[in-house]
């Protein structure tokens, strides 16, 4: 397994000028990290990383910006076709900030400028609680701990204007969000100042492994033992393989109760060579575990990249990729294009949309029809600040939204072909989208300037 | 979630990355400036064979890149320059090539237009964001090994490819001499 390379300070200064220098600047001083934790989009640490039900892992604003609005989105490393946004594997992410804290301290500012520049945010975890509370109730009752870690910073959106004025991170003081101060770079990047103490978090280069991962971080949500052919589930939890065990209807996780869809998931290998190099003797002793038990109960499922139980379910409207082009000619199509459902993750949503009223932010809340029945109670995916006293409203597709929208994609189609037959400096892709921009606006405009069809289209649902 | 502002807003990384221009400025250092820079740092730590590629002028944005011929085929010896063109969404969408005529360099390839226009799957539909300039690159550089004529973007070149493989061999090698040399 190689190791990944320090940057290399000369090439990275190149064409950076001025205010991009900083986070390049102690490259040279930073942990080198483990090709298996290297995000292969990003070419990266992988930050906030997502387990794809194929087992390969991205950051989280990676699969985002891979994943296909239009229609079915398939892994960027082996193509596997999905249709839903899993949750962030908060296990991964507190064990890569244990493994690497400098490394995924700049990685963590870095992403936050950028999340400030678009004003986009992905969850925040506060690493207080999660840190000091991890071997106690993490791995027992993670669903505790996934609530209390999951920080709505709702504030932060809100106060966009503030943050677009302000050019700097560290000049930003937001006391809910731990937000990486360059100043004390080295020793509370990630966690608020009062804490450090508590933390044991590292104080200078010396010593700043001094936070050794244990078997408690990396347990799995059933046997409480390590992790064995770890899996992943869409919300994120972790299990091994041996232990969601085959089943024949839609897969449950047992700490947040949210279904798995697509079938079994895939075992996260990356994942699993780190813990058979780093826990050797404990990973020995689960694999001759989990031997004597598979010679009494015969492994009848084995997970391969290639399961089909996925079929079954959701994916019957999008089997194949040129059969998700399908909606696009149908007029009577429901896909909602660019829309998520913040429950289930499912991306776009197809069929009924329900969308918060009272969610401020830019990302909005919605939900698919299935999950509004079932009273989903999750957070959001990014960074809303969504309650259960918040309103919803059916948005029908709408009819002119669909045909621009086919203007577009009749572009993107033609504009697709050509892609090679273009030869000025222009490339068809920013066109595009800035079409598509339009088109959308357009329709908002429109959607304002007729109230009343508006309000045929979208019917208002009562308090839940 | 929604995210139909999200989309370019995010692709284009940056504050002066707008959807209407399609180049970001050369001093952004956006998600896609990042890893460009990554992608040039491993290049030239690791170059592929017969290949190189770098920034041109202080564009991160736009590169050349150059493609020896690999001995075996009519292209033999000879040096192919290329053009790279990155979207400010890169890598989410796929890098446009443009086979330029620097020097006078023209080939002859049924999956190479006379503008130089190039035709590889992987540049279009089958664009992944894990693909890199260097697999791209070595994907440039087999299609030099066997060239794709039932893809063609030349007919002509692709009929006589498949009809008559040492005539077309020999124009190949013709032009290489004539143009890549």
């Amino acid at each position: 397994m190689g190791r990944g390379k320090v940057i290399d300070d000369a090439v990275m200064n190149f064409a950076v000028t001025g205010k991009d220098h900083h986070f390049l600047v102690d490259a040279d001083l930073e942990d080198e990290f483990s090709d298996s934790f290297r995000c292969s989009v990003c070419l990266d640490l992988l930050y906030k990383p997502i387990v794809l039900c194929c087992g390969h892992i991205s950051c989280f604003w990676c699969v985002h910006r891979s994943m296909n609005g239009l229609g079915e989105s398939t892994c960027p490393i082996c193509r596997h076709p999905y249709n839903h946004f899993p949750t962030i594997c908060q296990m991964l992410h507190f064990l890569l900030f244990k493994l690497y804290p400098i490394a995924y301290t700049r990685r963590e500012e870095q992403t936050l400028e950028e999340e400030m520049e678009t004003g986009f945010f992905s969850p925040q975890f506060c690493y207080k609680e999660c840190n000091s509370d991890l071997q106690h109730h993490h791995p027992m009752d993670g669903k505790h701990a996934l609530d209390s870690c999951f920080l709505r910073n709702g504030e932060f959106c809100a106060s966009t204007q503030q943050i677009e004025s302000v050019k700097s991170v560290s000049m930003i003081q937001v006391p809910t969000v731990s937000i990486p101060n360059k100043v004390c770079d080295e020793n509370c990047c990630m966690i608020k100042p009062d804490s450090v103490e508590e933390n044991n978090l590292p104080e200078d280069k010396s010593n700043r492994n001094c936070k050794q991962v244990s078997i408690a971080d990396v347990q799995c949500n059933t046997c409480k033992q390590l992790l064995f052919h770890p899996v992943v589930l869409n919300c994120g939890h972790v299990y091994c393989e041996t232990c969601i065990g085959p089943v024949n209807e839609m897969l449950t996780c047992q700490v947040c109760q949210s279904l798995h869809p697509g079938g079994l998931p895939k075992v996260c290998l990356e994942f699993d060579h780190f813990l058979e190099e780093y826990f050797p003797t404990e990973y020995a002793m689960r694999i001759e575990a989990v031997q004597a038990k598979q010679v009494s109960v015969k492994f009848q499922h084995p997970i391969t990249c290639s399961t089909k139980a996925c079929e079954k379910s959701f994916q019957s409207s999008f089997v194949t990729t040129s059969e998700n082009l399908s909606w696009r000619a149908d007029p009577h199509s429901k896909v909602h294009p660019r829309v998520g459902c913040d429950s289930c993750g499912v991306y776009p949503i197809v069929g009924d949309r329900y969308k918060c009223k009272d969610c401020v932010e830019e990302v909005g809340f919605d939900l698919c029809g299935e999950c509004y029945n079932t009273c989903s109670k999750r957070p959001g995916r990014f960074s809303q600040q969504h309650t259960s006293e918040h309103k919803f409203e059916l948005v029908k597709s709408n009819i002119i939204h669909d045909i621009m929208l086919r203007l577009v994609t009749g572009q993107l189609d033609s504009a697709g072909d050509d892609a090679s037959g273009i030869s000025e400096n222009e490339s068809p892709a920013p066109i595009l989208s800035s079409d598509a921009q339009d088109s959308s606006s357009n329709n908002l405009a429109s959607a304002v300037t007729h109230p009343d069809s508006a309000e045929d289209e979208n019917e208002t649902q009562t308090t839940r | 979630m929604n995210s139909q502002g999200g989309i370019s807003k995010a692709g284009g990384g940056g504050s002066s990355a707008t959807a209407t221009s399609s180049w970001v400025s050369p001093t952004s250092v956006s998600t896609s400036g990042k890893r460009i820079q990554r992608e040039m740092t491993e290049l030239n730590m690791d170059p592929p064979p017969d290949c190189s590629a770098g920034p041109k002028g202080d564009n991160l944005y736009h590169w050349i890149s150059t493609v020896i011929g690999p001995p075996g085929t009519p292209y033999q010896g000879g040096i192919f320059f290329l053009d790279l063109m990155f979207p400010s969404d890169y890598p989410f969408k796929p890098p446009t090539f443009i086979l330029q005529v620097v020097f006078k360099t023209r080939i002859y390839h049924c999956n190479v237009d006379s503008a130089g226009n190039l035709s590889l799957d992987i540049l279009k539909d089958s664009w992944s964001p894990a693909l890199t300039i260097t697999k791209v690159l070595l994907a440039i550089r087999s299609i030099f090994t066997h060239p794709d004529p039932y893809n063609p973007l030349v007919p002509s070149i692709a009929h006589l490819y498949l009809a008559d493989r040492a005539k077309h061999d020999e124009l190949a090698a013709e032009w290489t001499l004539r143009f890549a040399k």
